[in-house]
């Protein structure tokens, strides 16, 4: 199963992720309505791309009073017509990937297996990959970093 | 997409109109600098004082701005110069011309004058004036720290203590550097008695054809991205072309006299004091650093004139020098050149401690650091710095002879451009003076380019040797036109033709980006219309303004003395050359001998 992996370090905030998805997703320029959320600081000094985990135990999920999220092929979706728009899930997050703008609710849904903040981002501060390979690929970027120094 | 209004906000009447824009204007100006040039034009009157009320000051996003558009986060902000009394207008990155688009504005005109400080709220559809006394006095990262902390998520344009002070070349300031640098356009926000303009919004834009632009600017991203140029400029920065200027010998070094300077400000250095490469929205280039001195920068502006123009030669103080000009609010290149000038005249002995109270010197660090808060504050000789070119007021008129400056405004082009001629003529034709934004054909300086490649961009009959003027109005001409259209697309024109690269994007995408997103279809004469048009309409302004043919010149030393370093050892430029082409450039604008506008296109250009 391949999952979207965010590395801040190399974001520059340039939100052209979020415009691509909200314009993919919504058919407009819009980064407050996308769902991967940038947090920049520029006087804080910090870029964040915020991206649902899509959590096996997904506090969403469990949440959800309606019971309108549920799992298809391991990604999570939110049935629109179940959805009372209370914003419990939004609330509940750990990871405030959750948005809300207006009446929409907005969660990541991978776009079904070609994400397209992915696509777009210039740095790959985004990257959409298979969960074992990325593991491993951190901890030998970790023990370089870690033996070098 | 052409949703987007108008906010007029009468500062001393305290009322707000909201209007659309009508379809027929946007398609003469596009957007950002084109339709404010225009609004400025009707709006504003012949000869008023540039910082009473009577002057306007008109914000305005490009037509793309805010976009999935590569690198179109641009707006411009103009109004009449206090620094030149001709038009000011500045063209500013970052993060705020998206915010108001998004807000649901795309041109903001400021009128009269607050009775208090004040600042302007604009919120998904909504202007508020607001109480600013908490903010007055504030430096510009404090007040957008401020700011964002009582109103959460928006975006900030700020004077400045400079601009609060009413100083001539005070900027405005958006994030940690981001600047509408040019023209004193931050005095006249001071004047107004106006902090800031915040934008916050959730409006989105739609887009005609949201598949199609995403195709697109999927395919743009993969050509820019393989752009050797580009990916240069996301690891260097601007600071990139300090060292190709430098190896010709066409760097200002202090005030002109020398026209080189220390290796010790190459692009590397300033390297190794980035933490990281940040962006602008929607921008795929991220040329800004962030320096380990607590700020953002150095652009390639100051690494010259903070520089190589006031003999600093360790990187850490250029940007510390460049850091605290964007803290205060102080344009980088007025700055610069209006320092250097002074150091030059005293050491002449020009003008001595008698108005200096102080010994001025080239190379000194902690006299140069203490000058930016002089000047910033108007205190002491910091009070004459701070009137610019008018400071000749106070220096007699031998001091003009020493002068880097166009039509009043200090040359911003670290360039020393008696090499190549036709940097020259672009600074001396620029609408708001010497300036290199407005026509900068960096292809002249960039590559030994083949005679065929510059024939194809700007026409035939063209010098391929940057020291002849033979053909160099057709360069300066095409680079005006061209840039005129990008600035009022509101994309930067780093990613464009031209200015970095013969490659990158031209008139033909531009036509598909403004088809994709709002429908309208361009060819691309008419694009270059649109270009000439708002060319033509600065002209006005400026003609309005008592513009002449003598004020398309040069600095008397680009003239009179030759340079004296490297390859560009004993260059100047001939006076009757420049004017033989300046004569060739009236003619393809179409405008007379005397350099006007004539009367039939001045008509149409009004009536609309
Ligand atoms: S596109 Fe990439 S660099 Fe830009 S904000 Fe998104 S994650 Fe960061």
């Amino acid at each position: 199963m391949k999952y979207l992996y965010a590395y801040p370090e190399r974001c520059t905030g340039c939100k052209e992720c979020a415009i691509a998805c909200s314009l993919k997703k919504f058919g407009e320029c819009n980064p407050k309505k996308s769902a991967i959320s940038i947090v920049r600081d520029e006087f804080e000094r910090y870029e964040f791309p915020i991206v649902c985990l899509q959590c096996d135990e997904a506090m969403c999920m469990t949440i959800c009073p309606q019971n309108a999220i549920y799992k298809e092929k391991n990604i999570i979706k939110i049935n629109k017509d179940k959805c009372t728009r209370c914003r419990l899930c939004v609330a509940m997050c750990p990871y405030s990937a959750i948005t809300v703008l207006g009446d929409e609710i907005i969660q990541c849904d991978l776009c079904d297996g070609e994400p397209t903040c992915v696509k777009f981002c210039p740095t790959n501060a985004i990257e959409y990959l298979e969960e074992t390979a990325e593991l491993a690929k951190r901890r030998k970027e970790l023990v370089k970093k870690l033996s070098l120094k | 997409m052409l949703t987007r209004k108008l906010g007029v906000i009468e500062l001393t009447k305290e009322k707000i109109k909201i209007e659309d824009i009508p379809l027929s204007l946007r398609k003469r100006y596009l957007g950002g600098r084109g339709l404010n040039v225009w609004y400025l034009y009707k709006y504003l009157k012949r000869g008023v004082d540039a910082l009473s009320p009577d002057n306007i000051l008109v914000i305005g996003a490009g037509f793309l701005t805010g976009t999935l558009a590569p690198s179109s986060s641009r707006f411009n902000v103009s109004a009449k110069s206090p620094e030149t009394g001709f038009l000011g207008d500045s063209n500013c990155g970052g993060y705020f011309g998206a915010e108001l688009r998004y807000s649901g504005f795309d041109t903001l005109i400021l009128r009269g004058r607050a009775k208090k400080p004040s600042y302007i709220f604009v919120n998904d559809g909504e202007i508020e004036l607001r109480d600013a006394s908490g903010y007055w006095g504030m430096d510009t990262i404090e007040v957008q720290r401020a700011i964002k902390a009582d109103l959460g998520d928006c975006e900030v344009v700020t004077c400045g203590v400079a601009g609060e002070k009413l100083v001539r070349f005070a900027n405005i300031r958006t994030g940690m550097k981001n600047s509408g640098g040019r023209c004193g356009l931050g005095a006249v926000m001071g004047s107004k008695n106006v902090k800031a303009v915040v934008a916050s919004g959730s409006i989105g834009i739609k887009l005609a054809a949201p598949d199609k632009m995403l195709e697109k600017v999927l395919e743009l991203k993969e050509y820019l991205l393989n752009s050797k140029i580009i990916q240069l400029l996301g690891r260097l920065g601007t600071p990139l072309l300090y060292e190709y200027s430098n190896i010709i010998g066409a760097i200002r070094t202090k005030n002109s006299q020398l026209n080189a300077w220390s290796t010790s400000l190459n692009a590397e250095q300033f390297e190794k004091m980035a933490e990281k490469m940040v962006a602008c929205s929607s921008c795929m280039v991220h040329c800004r650093h962030r320096n380990k001195l607590g700020g953002e920068g150095p652009e390639y502006t100051a690494v010259g004139l903070l520089g190589a123009n006031l003999g600093i030669e360790k990187p850490e103080e250029v940007i510390e020098l460049s850091n605290i000009c964007n803290k205060l609010g102080l344009d980088i290149s007025s700055t610069g050149t209006i320092l250097a000038w002074a150091f030059e005249l005293y050491e002449k002995g020009i003008i001595d401690k008698k108005i200096t109270h102080e010994k001025l010197e080239f190379g000194n660090f902690e006299l140069i650091k203490s000058m930016l808060y002089k000047i910033s504050m108007r205190n002491g000789f910091g009070n004459i710095l701070a009137e610019s070119t008018n400071a000749t007021k106070y220096f007699g008129s031998r001091s003009k002879d020493y002068l880097i400056a166009v039509k009043n405004l200090p040359q911003s082009d670290p360039h020393d451009v008696r090499y190549i001629k036709a940097f020259a003529l672009g600074i001396a034709t620029a609408s708001r003076g010497a300036d290199h934004l407005r026509s900068r054909p960096t292809l002249e300086i960039f590559f030994k380019l083949p005679h065929r490649v510059k024939e194809r961009i700007y026409g035939r009959n063209i010098s391929p040797e940057p020291t002849s003027f033979k053909g160099k109005e057709k360069a300066v001409f095409f680079s005006e036109n061209i840039y005129a259209v990008i600035d009022s697309l509101g994309l930067c024109k780093f990613i464009c033709h031209g200015f970095n690269s013969p490659h990158l994007l031209g008139y033909e995408h531009f036509k598909d980006l403004i088809y994709y997103s709002s429908g309208l279809r361009f060819t691309k004469r008419e694009l270059v219309t649109v270009g000439k048009r708002v060319i033509d309409i600065e002209r006005l302004i400026n003609a309005r303004e008592g513009i002449t043919r003598e004020d398309d010149t040069l600095p008397r030393r680009y003239f009179e003395e030759q340079m004296k370093l490297g390859v560009a050892k004993g260059h100047r430029i001939d006076r009757k050359e420049f004017e033989l082409a300046l004569t060739k450039y009236y003619k393809l604008r179409g405008w007379t001998e005397n350099g006007t506008v004539p009367r039939k296109r001045a008509e149409e250009l009004i009536k609309l």
